[in-house]
């Protein structure tokens, strides 16, 4: 198969960019790949990526941001989105060129804005795959309408979980998309993994509110008070680091809380460690949770929306604790920090249960899927393609009245100021 | 505007440190397989200075674009930061090698018991620039500083010393730095073993009256006699501590005062007129 993947810009740093170069590297074994970063902010990809796979851009930051085009807003790229304000006509050109130009079987996009593009623009013959590595619940209204309006075009919608792939099969109508969980993918380890003797717990992830470091700073003071010898690493960068030292001070536990700045890669720094931890509020996939595992650690996580609960297995390979439960993680993690028997049992079985992500096992799911969409393509049965009427389920009812609801408040905000 | 993704003609170098205290460098770099490269070890000089001491090792094929070196533990690295490169050929330019994953798990813990004397550390790790190098220290004693706290108008810092013993008349000293900075002494508490404690009084340091911070260097002079050796935190993996082991500053008479690590992992106390808000 010839398979293009569109995405934001890979010459960032994030979960999005990690997963498709890896996801890209695996199809490259049998599939001819290339990945189309809609813009390009530097010299080179902040990952390496695979010979095999093909990159190209669309807009060059480095020379066309200040291109007339560039000022003006997109159309064809939803304004309800997330990244609206970095697209642009002259991205919306470029992308529908790429797309009307297109050579390939099955394109991909990574992005609500771009599968919109894809749904809107990718030619008659190419199969659709849209990813969403966000949460349907966690799109605004308007957004969620927009993708009502665009997504009945596609051939497969792929959230990252089981648990947001139910929720698109109750909230959206899409007669004849393909609704198909299809997980990150995490590589083995180049180093060996970890021996569980360190006495670290690991975390990592931008400093930023959601994933509540807060939270886990404070539920590792018992810990560091019953085991003075146990340190907490706080790996990542980002605005709540100034927070985040006034509570370590606060609190006195400078001598066992540290914020490590960022790394990349984690791998060996997840090795040093013997418990990983995650708080955050909501965490669609939960790519350090399987990076920790794979290194093996076992993790303690919030049981938040959706990803943790469906990497940990509670009480086997880690421990899953309520959202927000400040006792419930210290408990856990006392728990670990004081057997080390029970420890090495879930780093074991971290291990192991964590090779379900493995590029080549997560590779084969999208293979097939990409083949079934090619071979109903070709069979002539019921595919996206069509207009089809307008979602008219309760949900789609819902959003519209808050959408009207919120621009009537906006309108009334104008009025005011 | 198409480009081939990973055409990576850059070197890399992975490094493991092994529990001997060896450094297993793999280097992966595109030469020809009939290439004899080398391992260039260069120590950076001070600023304005020439580039003057360097360790070269010969590079093992290990594979496809694999090649690998081991950098024996003796004899030591000098004190400071050592660039690595990649030579393909004596005379040829050579080329720096970008970090590959370092593993210095066997630094984490500190090694079990007593590091032999005189000390040598090393500890690889990522420059500012995203390069690889070693950072290495030599003494011939060192005081390991542990715990540090903060209460009230002092700082209390425990601390083990290797490579000395501590008799009569041993104290801490702080060195103000500069030409001919002024010092100041104090009492330290001796433990079990080579264990010690200590407290500065921050009022003892004369809050500067000058605009500029003043930086305090600490010292133990094991007694009477013996040379005074610094005190600092040498014993992990961490190669820049300074903005990871951070403690509160507290406020006295219109300065704030601090302990810190400086950029070269030793103890330092900061007295600085108050920012105004």
């Amino acid at each position: 198969m010839r398979i293009s993947f569109l995405i934001h810009n890979v010459y960032g740093i994030g979960g999005t960019i990690t997963t498709t170069f890896n996801l890209a590297r695996a199809l490259a074994d049998r599939h001819d790949v290339e990945i189309i970063s809609v813009l390009r902010s530097r010299e080179r990809p902040s990952m390496v990526l695979d010979p095999r796979v093909r990159l190209r851009h669309l807009v060059d930051l480095r020379h066309e941001k200040d291109d007339p085009r560039h000022r003006t807003p997109a159309k064809i790229f939803p304004s309800s989105e997330y990244r609206y304000g970095e697209y642009s006509a002259l991205t919306d050109e470029r992308i529908g060129q790429a797309l009307a130009s297109l050579d390939a079987d099955v394109v991909v996009g990574t992005r609500p804005g771009l599968n919109i593009h894809l749904a809107l623009q990718a030619p008659a013959r190419t199969v659709r795959v849209g990813q969403e590595h966000l949460t349907l619940d966690h799109h605004p209204p308007r957004l969620r309408n927009a993708l009502r309006r665009a997504y009945p075009r596609l051939d497969a919608i792929t959230p990252v979980t089981e648990a947001d792939t139910a929720v698109y099969r109750r909230k959206m109508r899409l007669p004849g998309v393909r609704l198909q969980a299809l997980p990150n993918s995490v590589p083995a380890p180049a180093l060996a993994p970890s021996d569980g003797r360190g006495r670290i717990v690991v975390a990592a992830g931008r400093l930023a509110r959601m994933k509540r470091f807060d939270v886990l700073i404070e539920a590792f003071a018992p810990v560091a008070a019953a085991h003075p010898d146990w340190t907490l690493r706080i790996y990542g960068r980002g605005e709540e680091r100034e927070r985040l030292r006034a509570l370590i001070d606060r609190l006195g536990l400078y001598n066992n809380v540290f914020l490590m700045g960022a790394v990349t890669p984690m791998e060996a720094e997840w090795v040093k460690g013997a418990i990983g931890a995650v708080t955050s509020d909501y965490e669609p996939f939960g790519m350090t949770i399987v990076e920790a595992m794979r290194c093996g650690l076992p993790v303690v996580s919030t049981d938040c929306t959706y990803g943790p609960g469906e990497i940990i297995t509670d009480g086997e390979d880690g421990r899953l604790v309520p959202v927000g439960n400040r006792e419930a993680l210290s408990g856990a993690l006392l728990e670990l920090v004081g057997n080390d028997e029970l420890r090495r049992r879930m780093a074991h079985n971290a291990l192991d249960n964590s090779r379900r992500y493995g590029p080549a096992l997560i590779m084969a799911q999208a293979e097939r899927l990409f083949e079934d969409l090619l071979a109903a393509r070709r069979d002539g049965r019921a595919v996206a393609g069509k207009d089809r009427a307008l979602a008219s389920s309760g949900y789609a009812a819902k959003d519209t009245v808050l959408v009207a609801a919120s621009s009537v408040v906006r309108a009334a905000r104008k009025a005011r100021g | 505007m198409s480009v081939t993704g990973g055409e990576d003609e850059k070197s890399y170098g992975a490094v493991t440190v092994r529990e001997d205290g060896c450094l297993l460098v793999r280097v992966r770099s595109p030469l020809p397989t009939s290439a004899r490269p080398h391992l260039l070890l260069q120590l950076r000089p001070k600023k304005g200075k020439p580039e003057e001491i360097s360790r070269s090792l010969a590079l093992e094929p290990a594979g496809r674009d694999q090649w690998q070196a081991v950098v024996e533990a003796a004899p030591p690295l000098e004190e400071g930061r050592w660039d690595a490169y990649v030579v393909g050929a004596p005379g040829e330019d050579r080329v720096p090698l970008l970090p590959g994953p370092r593993d210095v798990r066997t630094l984490v813990s500190g090694g079990e018991g007593a590091p032999a004397m005189p000390l040598a550390v090393r500890i690889p790790y990522a420059t500012k620039d995203g390069r690889l190098a070693v950072r290495a220290w030599r003494r011939a004693a060192h005081a390991e500083a542990g715990r540090i706290v903060v209460a009230g108008d002092s700082v209390t810092v425990a601390a083990r010393l290797f490579g000395a013993r501590l008799g009569d008349g041993a104290a801490v000293s702080l060195k103000r730095r500069g030409r001919g900075g002024a010092e100041t002494q104090f009492p330290l508490r001796a433990g079990k073993e080579q264990d010690f404690s200590f407290t500065v009084d921050y009022t003892d340091l004369r809050p500067a009256v000058a605009e500029t911070p003043v930086i305090w260097d600490v010292y133990v002079s094991p007694d009477t006699d013996a040379p005074r050796v610094r005190v600092a935190r040498l014993l992990d993996d961490i190669a820049d501590r300074k903005q990871v082991f951070v403690y509160p500053s507290t406020t006295l008479d219109g300065v704030s005062a601090r302990p810190y690590f400086t950029v070269d992992n030793d103890l330092a106390v900061e007295v600085a007129p108050l920012r105004p808000r």
